[in-house]
């Protein structure tokens, strides 16, 4: 019994992990309508940051900062704010699959740059050394990764609750408008290319947190880590719960991981052995068609978005900024 | 919709189902391994049959500590946070203490330092190369916890740098598969050529999947070396050498054992690899190694040359007798303590298939100690989990391929010395 609570507390902690970069994608992609395909990123920039920084030292490559746990995570965040920041100004004038095009191609280059920087982040072999924060204290068992869960199960509430001020604020409707019709805002003297900028950073460094915890959660990454794979699935975390609503990018993250590894699970102990060697692929396309599925039937997502309409009797911060 | 209920229906049938099979079985005593492995990618499939071949024949013998072993297969999917989510469900769902994998490095560190370490359980990898993992081991943070059958890059890049003393070559140009293993590679044969006096003249790294690889070759070709020293695997390998013989490269070529395989020979085509000698550590010298080889054609009808299958074969066997060793309701840590019981250089010589495995058992019985010799040899570990091995030179041939030389371990080791 406690290694079937054991497992779905290290399951709920990546669930979690993912569910934060979803949020992250859902400000830039639900609520801004800025298509990126380059997630992966500025989810390793905030991984590599976070190891890097806090990490001890190691032979051949930049690192050894040993950072206080905290800072080197927000140290994490600010590399993948800054990243977003120089790639936003070049690209946030191209539109839709433009966009799309040339962040997924940022994400491709990063993944290059670790693999062949030897001298930056380690090449392929990745970055390793890094102790977890209180491990000490706590040991490296159960009890640890209990402690690590509520951590990012509250960072997680915390990035939430920010997110919907954020999106119930004037400033949410103003990138609710730039979604809709960039022309109109502009007409009522609002600046789209500032706003676009700072909905594309402040996704991506909660995407970098993002990053920073998964690192923080293995000790270790790799260019295995930021794959274009790990886009797609958190593009289909938010089309599978919701784009445009926090609660249904949470609620496509846990669905999605959750399908990916019961899949897995139950494949490998229920289908018959000679079936097994082929469970990998049997698993791809049973994924594959869910999303097909819910894309046919179900494309606003499982909790679609709320379309707030501006009027009165709606809550105070709704009037605001008029 | 629909298919999410039609998956649950299922789920809940299987399930159903797996709890009257589960009764049934109820008297048996079965122990159940993990393994994780990347079975969704075409070589990784091969790497899992092979290591359930291995538990077939231990099962045939009786199995291992007097109860049946049962191999609780996970993939992958080469992606780090699957593989470790699926090592984390066999530990804890499971209750494995043993797990086969990952091939990946870059999936086999984070289950090391995120799930088996801290589980106590012996993780035994059949292919990942990273040197990483024996700095881990040398820092005291795998818990004597990690082993892994592919021999250290070290032996390979050696023998080839041997090869190309032998054949007289003056200068190589590398081309190496850009991960993790590959950047070992080229760094490791740039110092042996250069101990040997081979110069290098290029090297050059091969991404994986690109539909051309012609700028790559083309920069070695211009370097107008003897050689060629090739660290790739079969698809890219494949189409690297193409455009390299048709850029008019020359057929002196040295491959690491990652090309030993027959996609390789058929897609290049055997007249273009006359010149061609491959390094691998050791197998086939043994009786033992012929009956690895014999049964395994008997069971898949052809010859185990690919990527990993000998070393996933020993790891499973290593696994599986070390269990053995360690007893009943041995823990990770037992079993990872009894592996240097099973391939005691001093011990008593056991061959590689179900008959070797019931001879092991009555000499484990009596308190003695045991030499598995294995598909890749005589393995031994050092203290960081790394195995040293002797090394073959090999050509392909009409049949597959045919050994050119046999290096025992006492040579690779007075070789390797002396290239320092």
């Amino acid at each position: 019994m406690i290694g079937v609570f054991s497992y779905l507390v290290f399951f709920a902690t990546t669930a979690s992990i993912l569910a934060i970069a979803v949020l992250g994608l859902n400000l830039q992609w639900g609520n801004t309508g800025l298509f990126n395909g380059g997630v992966v990123a500025f989810f390793g920039a905030g991984a590599y940051g976070t190891l890097i920084l806090g990490g001890t030292a190691q032979a051949g490559h930049l690192g050894g900062f040993g950072l206080f746990y905290p800072l080197a995570l927000l140290g994490g965040m600010a590399a993948a704010g800054l990243m977003a920041w120089i790639v936003g100004l070049l690209t946030l004038r191209l539109r839709h699959d433009y966009l799309a095009i040339a962040t997924f191609g940022v994400a491709v280059a990063f993944e290059n740059l670790m693999r062949n920087a030897e001298w930056l982040a380690g090449g392929a072999k990745g970055v390793r050394g890094f102790e977890r924060p209180l491990r000490a204290a706590l040991g490296d068992g159960f009890i640890y990764n209990l402690f690590f869960f509520v951590v990012v199960l509250l960072i997680l509430i915390a990035t939430y609750m920010f997110l919907e001020r954020l999106v119930a604020s004037p400033f949410g409707r103003l990138l609710r408008a730039i979604r809709e019709d960039e022309e109109a805002a502009r007409s009522l003297g609002k600046n789209p290319a500032r706003i676009r900028l700072m909905a594309f950073v402040t996704g991506s460094v909660i995407l970098g947190l993002a990053g920073g915890l998964y690192g923080t959660f293995y000790a270790f990454v790799s260019p295995q880590d930021v794959l274009p794979t790990l886009t797609f699935q958190i593009w289909a975390m938010l089309i599978v719960g919701g784009a445009g609503n926090n609660r249904g990018a949470i609620f496509g993250a846990f669905l999605i991981w959750g399908a990916w590894t019961l899949s897995g699970w139950a494949l490998s102990r229920f289908a018959p052995v000679d079936v097994q060697l082929y469970t990998g692929s049997v698993q791809f396309i049973l994924i594959g068609s869910v999303i097909v599925g819910m894309l046919m039937w179900r494309p606003q997502g499982f909790l679609p978005e709320r379309l707030v309409v501006s009027q009165r009797g709606k809550p105070q911060q709704m009037q605001q900024g008029e | 919709m629909s298919i999410v209920k039609t998956m649950g229906a299922t789920a809940a049938l299987a399930f159903g189902m797996s709890v009257l099979a589960g009764a049934a079985q109820a008297q048996d005593c079965t122990t159940k391994i993990g393994a994780v492995l990347p079975t969704s990618v075409d070589w990784g499939r091969p790497i899992a049959e092979t290591a359930q071949f291995a538990v077939d024949q231990v099962n045939a013998a009786g199995g291992a500590a007097g109860c049946e072993i049962e191999m609780v297969l996970r993939d992958t999917q080469v992606d780090p946070k699957v593989g470790v989510d699926a090592a984390k469900a066999l530990v804890d769902l499971e209750g494995v203490n043993v797990l086969l994998g990952a091939v990946s490095s870059g999936v086999s560190m984070p289950i090391l330092t995120s799930v088996t370490v801290p589980s106590g359980v012996l993780q035994m990898s059949c292919c990942s190369s990273s040197t990483a993992f024996t700095g881990l081991a040398t820092e005291g943070k795998t818990g004597g916890l990690w082993y892994r059958t592919f021999a250290t890059t070290g032996v390979q890049s050696a023998v080839g740098a041997k090869v190309a003393a032998d054949q007289g070559y003056k200068s190589v140009a590398v081309l190496y598969k850009n991960d993790d293993w590959g950047q070992d590679m080229a760094r490791l044969i740039a110092a042996d050529f250069a101990a040997v006096g081979v110069e290098v003249t290029a090297s050059v790294a091969i991404n994986d999947g690109q539909p051309s690889y012609r700028a790559e070759v083309t920069e070695a070709v211009t370097s107008q070396p003897d050689a060629i020293y090739l660290a790739l695997y079969p698809a890219e390998g494949t189409a690297a050498v193409r455009e390299w013989l048709s850029l008019g490269g020359t057929q002196n070529m040295i491959l690491a054992n990652s090309l030993k395989s027959d996609e390789f020979r058929d897609n290049v085509g055997l007249q273009y690899l006359g010149s061609a000698l491959g390094t691998d550590t050791a197998s086939p010298r043994s009786e033992s190694a012929d009956a690895f080889r014999a049964a395994y054609q008997e069971r898949f009808a052809s010859e185990p040359n690919g990527p990993g299958l000998a070393n996933s074969y020993d790891a499973a066997m290593i696994v599986l007798l070390a269990m053995e060793a360690a007893g009943k309701d041995a823990s990770g840590a037992d079993v990872a303590a009894a592996i240097a019981r099973v391939t005691d250089p001093d011990g008593t010589p056991v061959s590689a298939d179900t008959a070797g495995f019931t001879a092991a058992k009555e000499v484990l019985a009596s308190g003695g100690n045991v030499m598995f010799q294995g598909a890749t040899g005589n393995v031994r570990f050092d203290a960081n989990g790394d195995v040293s091995a002797p090394a073959v030179i090999w050509s392909f041939s009409d049949a597959g391929t045919e050994e050119v030389e046999f290096m025992s371990l006492n040579d690779v080791d007075a070789f390797m010395a002396s290239l320092k």
